[in-house]
């Protein structure tokens, strides 16, 4: 299979244009950190776009930065951090998880659009991405928004981008909005909830004027062996429910005092400060007790999005009918479930509990034999995935762009 | 008027007594309006300049209606433009001689307040500010705050996707949204997303959010709610010059603050707000700066005296920081009425709304003083500084012969600086009719091409709300038609590994 490492924009369209003329569908790739996600790709050749890795411009007084889509993720969040900036989305670093080395580029953290537990205050992938320089399944090189953060020029195509898993276009340079990194912070944490209880707990924080920027719930069977990741704060066979906030120091240490009394019905709660606190919420945002190394290292991963206040009541049912573990985050809206191995992952029960409240389910990590026989994404109802499949089409008419990636079957 | 629409359909004007006829036998009894005297008021909404009845206005009240509505428009190929509550700026919901004018102003219910999931389930024709005092009683309210909420309804800020004063820190309306059903113009009935955090599949909702009522018709809509910050207090900070108070604009950024608002107003919008409210704005002043904080009081506070360092920093002349609820709404009320204020001095004006980066400031002020000069026409600035949106007031009088095709060519020239500057022809207010015709000065053909395929996508035939957007409309099938690229096939500079 050719590799074709393009060098600029102008080199993207031509390659597409020639995969356009020749019919021979592109996967398009960064790091590959992410390669492991999503269905098996009809592809007969390799768009990298790694060596598209400059930082085009960074002005941090007008929080906002324009890169390259190949630029390392890993780089890129060094400089803005020289700052004191950072993406308050928080995207995921899946290497943990998938067993890949590496954070990925810029341009696969907008396609995979994986937001961290600061989603809920400060929203996803989607809310900081501001324009783009793409290439279209037309091979043509469009940009859409632009470099300001109030923008209402135009349909908002940076939506569709993020979370587009590469099948719409090629991105090849994006304005990112950063945030001032918040000078301290202060996490909450309770112990030994049931899950139902410490879902009512983190819909109370979340509720509060306190200004939550994470909640979420570690059952105690998420430590199976050890608590991968989370240092002294866990300790094995015991529940941890972990409530964050942050700002400058005066106002997160009164806030996290304010929300431990309005709390108090449901324990009381330690608070872990700055570099403790921030390393729990980066092994909650990776998932780290169902890494890849850890002991469930070998089970299939599922990703739920649900209504918070649901998060428990599925998540229970989850856990015991498939025999598997979950992890709550986002107050109960996202739920990380790995569940025994079967041929299926356990799909049918997955799905059926995550759209019973509303929700639906991604399996973010399984093998390559079982995402042959499962959808990696949930299936909308017809109408829903009709008009997807049109938006699609009016990128990419001819599913040049890493076909098969989002449906099974299509490859 | 410089702006011509879509030319009317003579064949569907000649059945117009039929087709009112059939839309009464989907909406019954005053649900269809179509006697000239009745309709002047759906004529033109918050761009009074542009003026048009339509050629019949329905006001469904159930979902099924609208899309009875949609599917026979759709068959008979018949135009349709929605409406909210009217108040757009840039002439969105500006009826078609030969269309419908689709008014959603009897979906007036709020469906579900849900507090655990932190979420409202509204109807469109709710207005912006009956959300938040819905939830009040429970501390919450809806966080996107255009000027215009007392009026305006959600369904239209959906279509356009409203900013306010307080987006800097808690977003505009698509960051807000979590959830819709929406008619397509076939008048099928979708569900996008709902009170979870994120949807499935690509994100429609984000894409529906801004599409000014040119892909769907949203007959429901749910939308994220917050608890009220602890408290507010704001600063009202005068400068000598415009680039002291830009600059001082980007130290407060540059220094990891982001305020709950930060309002710029210019001279001639500080002596008009004065004399309209009595505010106690200086007057001595090139630039006044509203700065407002919000937050636990404790914080509040802190940033209170880092803001005000900041300002001396930059060499302010005066500074006053609110002590009371009272005094922060007095701040404030000066930079609300701004737009009225300048209607009191000057019979009409143009409100524009571009955005340039926050650093562009002191140029945009500039050019637009020279523009000023050259149209010789008076301009008010307000601007929402924090996020680099401008709100030049271009004063005209339209009954002096040729005023208001300068005051239109000046804000052309206003938009077109912010695009050289860096910036976009519309922050928050929509394109419109009102900058359609500028689109390709920020967008190449391509790139127009890219969004109306998208169009393609909901409304193939292209009935919904068209004029609006793009200065050229093309079929459908002329814009799906893949050009095969003649010549290279082959990738011959390209390494391969």
């Amino acid at each position: 299979m050719d590799t074709l490492k393009v060098r600029d924009a102008k080199d993207v369209e031509e390659v597409v244009r020639a995969a356009i003329a020749s019919e021979q569908p592109l996967e398009i790739i960064g790091h590959g950190s992410k390669r492991g996600i999503g269905h098996v790709m009809a592809t007969n050749a390799v768009l990298d776009v790694s060596a598209l890795n400059a930082v085009t411009s960074y002005e941090p007084n007008e929080l906002i930065i324009t890169l390259q889509a190949g630029a390392p993720l890993a780089d890129v969040l060094s400089l803005i951090d020289a700052k004191s900036q950072q993406f308050a989305f928080e995207p995921m670093n899946t290497a943990p998880l998938l067993g890949t080395p590496g954070l990925g580029t810029i341009g696969g953290m907008i396609a995979a659009g994986l937001a961290g537990p600061r989603r809920i205050k400060a929203g996803g992938a989607r809310d900081h991405l501001l324009g783009a320089h793409a290439v279209s399944g037309f091979g043509d090189s469009f940009k859409t928004g632009g470099k300001v953060v109030k923008n209402v020029t135009g349909y908002d195509l940076c939506k569709l981008l993020a979370g587009s898993w590469g099948t719409l276009s090629v991105m090849t340079e994006v304005t990112l909005k950063v945030m001032p990194k918040p000078e301290s912070e202060r996490t909450l944490l309770l112990r030994g909830l049931d899950d139902a209880v410490a879902n009512k707990a983190m819909t109370a924080a979340l509720g509060s004027p306190f200004d939550v920027s994470g909640a979420a719930h570690l059952p105690k069977s998420a430590f199976r062996e050890r608590a991968e990741g989370l240092g002294d704060i866990a300790t094995q066979g015991e529940a941890l429910t972990a409530l964050r906030l942050e700002g400058i120091t005066a106002s997160a240490a009164h806030r996290a005092v304010s929300l431990r009394e309005a709390l108090a019905p449901f324990g009381t709660a330690d608070i872990v400060e700055d570099a403790a606190s921030a390393a729990l919420w980066a092994a909650i945002r990776d998932v780290l007790p169902f890494g890849a190394d850890g002991a469930l290292g070998a089970w299939p991963v599922w990703r739920v999005v649900c209504p918070p206040a649901s998060g428990a009541a599925i998540g229970r049912q989850l856990a015991r009918e498939t025999g598997g573990d979950v992890i709550y985050d986002w107050g109960g809206g996202l739920i990380w479930a790995a569940v025994p191995p079967k041929g299926d992952a356990q799909a049918a029960i997955v799905r059926q509990r995550a759209e019973a409240v509303g929700g639906h389910a991604m399996l973010v990590r399984a093998t390559e034999e079982v995402r042959r026989n499962v959808d990696v994404f949930h299936p909308q109802a017809p109408g829903v995935a009709a008009l997807g499949e049109r938006v699609r089409v009016s990128f990419d008419p001819k599913t040049i762009l890493n076909r098969g990636r989002l449906k099974r079957g299509e490859a | 008027m410089a702006i011509m629409m879509p030319a009317a359909d003579q064949a569907v004007l000649a059945r117009r007594s039929e087709i009112v006829a059939a839309l009464r036998a989907i909406v019954s009894g005053e649900g269809v309006i179509d006697s000239a005297a009745e309709m002047r008021v759906y004529e033109s909404d918050g761009l009074t300049a542009y003026r048009q009845p339509p050629m019949v206005v329905v006001l469904p009240d159930t979902t099924e209606q609208v899309s009875l509505v949609l599917k026979y428009c759709a068959e008979q190929g018949i135009k349709v433009v929605p409406r909210g509550s009217g108040t757009s700026l840039s002439g969105g919901a500006l009826p078609l001689e030969d269309g419908v004018l689709l008014g959603l102003g009897k979906f007036k219910r709020i469906r579900e307040i849900d507090f655990d999931n932190r979420v409202v389930v509204t109807e469109p024709g709710v207005t912006n500010l009956a959300i938040s005092q819905a939830v009040a009683h429970a501390g919450f309210y809806y966080a996107p705050d255009p000027s215009s909420q007392i009026a305006c309804s959600i369904g239209g800020n959906v279509a356009e996707n409203s900013g306010g004063v307080h987006c800097l820190k808690y977003g505009m309306t698509t960051n807000n949204v979590l959830g819709c059903e929406i008619v397509l113009m076939s008048g099928e009935i979708l569900r996008i997303g709902g009170k979870s955090a994120e949807n499935a599949g690509y994100d429609l909702m984000g894409v529906i959010t801004g599409s000014e009522g040119l892909l769907g018709v949203i007959t429901e809509i749910t939308v994220r709610i917050l608890q009220k910050p602890e408290t507010a207090r704001a600063l009202m900070v005068g400068f000598a010059q415009v680039e002291a108070a830009g600059e001082c604009v980007a130290r407060i950024i540059g220094a990891g603050i982001i305020p709950g608002g930060m309002e710029m107003m210019d001279k001639p919008a500080i002596h008009a707000a004065e004399a309209f409210v009595h505010a106690g704005y200086p007057l001595d002043v090139e630039a006044l700066l509203i700065i407002e904080l919000d937050g636990p009081g404790v914080e509040v506070d802190e940033l209170i005296k880092r803001v005000e360092a900041i300002a001396q920093g930059c060499g302010s002349t005066t500074c006053q920081i609110s002590t009371s609820e009272a005094e922060r709404n007095l701040f404030w009320a000066g930079r609300k009425a701004a737009f009225p204020a300048v209607g009191r001095i000057s019979p009409d004006y143009l409100c524009m709304d571009g955005t340039i980066p926050r650093g562009a400031l002191p140029k945009a002020l500039a050019r637009i003083r020279e523009l000023s000069e050259k149209y010789q026409l008076g301009c008010a600035n307000v601007f929402h500084a924090g996020d680099g949106n401008l709100h030049p007031l271009i004063l005209y009088d339209a009954n002096k012969p040729g005023e208001i095709e300068r005051a239109e060519a000046f804000g052309a020239d206003i938009l077109r600086a912010c695009v050289e500057f860096g910036g976009v022809l519309t922050g928050e207010h929509g394109v419109g009719i009102e900058k359609r015709d500028l689109m390709g000065d920020m967008f190449s053909e391509i790139d127009l091409n890219q969004q109306q395929r998208l169009k393609c996508a909901f409304d193939a035939q292209g009935l919904l709300n068209p004029g609006k957007v793009f200065p050229t409309l093309h079929r459908c099938a002329e814009l799906g038609r893949m050009h095969v690229h003649a010549g290279k096939l082959a990738f011959p500079d390209l390494p391969r590994f």
